[in-house]
C-alpha cells in the first residue's frame, strides 16, 4: 500500500471539515455588504413590469455556486413583477438557465410568453451581443422550444436593448466584461453582474469606472441577497461549509508557515 | 498568391468591420447584421468542425498506441454518441440529450472543479510561505481576503471586511487596471498590425 504523505492528511481533513459542516444545520449571520445592496436597489427601484435580459453566460461547472445568486436575482426580479427575457452566450449555460427560470417562474405563478421567455443560446457571443443591440428578433427569430419571436406578448415592443432595461450576466468567467464592452459602450444599455467570487476582482475596475452599475459575487454574495429578500436558500446554507473551509485554510497556512519558521530557525542555529 | 489572397482578404474584413462598427448608416447597419448573424455563425460551425476532427484523430491514435485506451475510448464514444441522442431525441426540456448533460456532465464538471478546494489546501499548506516581505504582504492580503469572504469576518471585526474592500479597491485594482489597458493597447497593436498585413504568424510562419 502506497504510503500516505502530508498531503493526504490535509485533504482528507478538508473533506471531513467540509461534511461536518454540511451534516451540521446552523444558519451564520451575515452582514450585507455595500456591492450586494446596490445590486438589490437596482432591481428593487426598476418600475414594476421592467424587461430584462438575463444571461446565462456560465459552464456547468460552476453550477454548485452559480445556481444560488441566479436564484436569487430570478427571484428577486419576478417578485417584484419585471418580466425577463433568457439568453444564454455559453452552450453549457443554456439548459441550465431554462430549468432555473422555469423553476422561479413557477414559484411566482408566472406565464410563459407573458411574463417571460427563454431565447436559448447563440454562438459566437460578441456577434451575438452586438446582433441583438440591432435587432433581438434577427438574432433570435425563434425561442429556445422553437417557437416564433412575433409569438410572444411579452416581445411584442422588444427590438433591441432600447427596450430593455437592463442586462443582468450571470458568469463564472470574463464573458461579463464582453456585455460591457459592448452592449454597455456601444449601444448604452446598463449591465449589473452575478459571478463567481474568484472573478470579482477581474471586475472590480469595471465597479469603479461605472461602466458595471452593479455586482453580486460568490456564494457569500447570494447569502447576503437571500437575507435581503428574507428568503432561505442554498446561499447561506453553504455559507457554513465555505466559512469552514476557509478556516481550514487560515489554519493550513499558518501551520505550514510555523513548521516553516521553525525549520529555518533550526538550519540557521547548527 | 497562397499567401497574398489571405491577406488580402483579411486586410478587406479587417477594415469593413472597422467602419461597420462605427458607422450609423441603415445599410451599414443591416450589412454589419448580416455578418454577425451569418457570417460569423458559419465560420464558427467550420472551426467546430475542424476541433472535433483534430480531437477525433488525435484519441484514435492514442487507442492504437494503446495510451489511456480506457478514457480515449470514452471521449470518442462522447463525441459521436451525445450529438447522436441530439439528432433523434433534440435538445431541449426532457430529452435524453439534457439527461445525459444534467446527470453525467454537470456533476462531472462540478466534481473536478470542486477538487481545486483540495489542491488550495495542500498548497497553503506546502507553499504559501512568508519567504520574503513580497511574500508575507500576499500573505496578509490572501489572510484577510479568506477571513473577510467567510462569515467569521463580520463577527472578529467590522475593520477586517473594510480592509480587504481598500485591498480590492486601490492596490488589487490599480494592478488589474493597468494589466486591462496593456492587454487593450496589445489587442489594438496586433490587429492593426494584422489588417495591415505585418503580422503574418497566423499564417503559419514570418516568410
Amino acid at each position: 500500500m502506497k504510503k500516505l504523505e502530508s498531503r493526504h492528511y490535509v485533504f482528507l481533513g478538508l473533506f471531513v471539515v467540509i461534511v461536518a459542516a454540511m451534516l451540521i444545520n446552523v444558519k451564520l449571520d451575515i452582514k450585507v455588504s455595500a456591492e450586494t445592496q446596490k445590486m438589490y436597489d437596482y432591481i428593487d427601484s426598476l418600475p414594476q413590469g421592467s424587461v430584462l435580459m438575463v444571461s446565462f453566460d456560465h459552464e456547468a461547472s460552476a453550477v454548485p455556486e452559480i445556481k444560488p445568486l441566479a436564484l436569487t436575482i430570478l427571484r428577486h426580479a419576478f417578485k417584484k413583477g419585471h418580466r425577463l427575457i433568457g439568453v444564454s452566450l455559453l452552450a453549457e449555460g443554456t439548459g441550465i438557465g431554462y430549468r432555473l427560470m422555469q423553476e422561479t417562474a413557477r414559484e411566482y405563478d408566472k406565464v410563459y410568453g407573458r411574463d417571460l421567455v427563454y431565447l436559448g443560446f447563440k454562438p459566437q457571443y460578441i456577434a451575438a451581443i452586438l446582433s441583438m443591440g440591432e435587432s433581438i428578433p434577427e438574432t433570435f427569430p425563434e425561442d429556445y422550444l422553437g417557437r416564433p419571436y412575433t409569438q410572444f406578448p411579452l416581445l411584442d415592443s422588444v427590438e433591441n436593448y432600447d427596450d430593455v432595461a437592463g442586462v443582468i450576466s450571470i458568469a463564472d468567467g470574463s464573458l461579463t466584461t464582453h456585455w460591457i464592452e459592448y452592449a454597455r459602450a456601444r449601444y448604452g444599455v446598463t449591465v449589473t453582474a452575478a459571478v463567481a467570487a474568484v472573478m470579482m476582482t477581474t471586475y472590480d475596475p469595471y465597479i469603479g469606472s461605472g461602466q458595471l452599475h452593479a455586482m453580486v459575487g460568490g456564494l457569500r454574495g447570494a447569502a447576503e441577497y437571500e437575507k435581503l429578500l428574507k428568503i432561505g436558500g442554498s446561499g447561506r446554507r453553504g455559507m457554513l461549509a465555505q466559512t469552514s473551509a476557509h478556516v481550514y485554510v487560515i489554519i493550513m497556512i499558518i501551520i505550514g508557515n510555523v513548521i516553516y519558521i521553525a525549520e529555518r530557525k533550526r538550519k540557521s542555529g547548527a | 498568391m497562397a499567401r497574398k489572397i489571405p491577406k488580402i482578404v483579411c486586410a478587406l474584413f479587417g477594415v469593413t468591420l472597422f467602419v461597420l462598427f462605427f458607422s450609423q448608416h441603415p445599410s451599414a447597419k443591416s450589412l454589419n447584421l448580416a455578418i454577425l448573424n451569418e457570417y460569423f455563425q458559419i465560420i464558427f460551425a467550420f472551426t467546430l468542425l475542424v476541433g472535433v476532427v483534430s480531437f477525433v484523430k488525435i484519441n484514435l491514435k492514442g487507442v492504437e498506441r494503446g495510451e489511456d485506451r480506457p478514457y480515449r475510448i470514452v471521449s470518442i464514444l462522447g463525441v459521436f454518441v451525445v450529438p447522436l441522442l441530439a439528432l433523434i431525441w433534440g435538445i431541449k426540456g426532457d430529452s435524453p440529450f439534457m439527461w445525459v448533460f444534467e446527470n453525467i456532465q454537470v456533476p462531472m464538471q462540478a466534481t473536478v472543479f470542486a477538487l481545486l478546494a483540495f489542491f488550495v489546501a495542500s498548497a497553503s499548506f506546502r507553499g504559501f510561505r512568508a519567504r520574503s516581505v513580497q511574500a508575507t504582504i500576499l500573505l496578509v492580503a490572501a489572510l484577510i481576503m479568506l477571513i473577510s469572504r467567510s462569515s467569521i469576518g463580520d463577527v472578529i471585526a467590522d475593520e477586517i471586511p473594510q480592509v480587504a474592500d481598500w485591498v480590492r479597491s486601490y492596490p488589487s485594482m490599480s494592478a488589474r487596471r493597468a494589466i486591462l489597458i496593456g492587454i487593450g493597447l496589445g489587442s489594438l497593436t496586433t490587429s492593426l498590425r494584422v489588417i495591415i498585413g505585418i503580422e503574418r504568424t497566423w499564417l503559419g510562419g514570418d516568410k
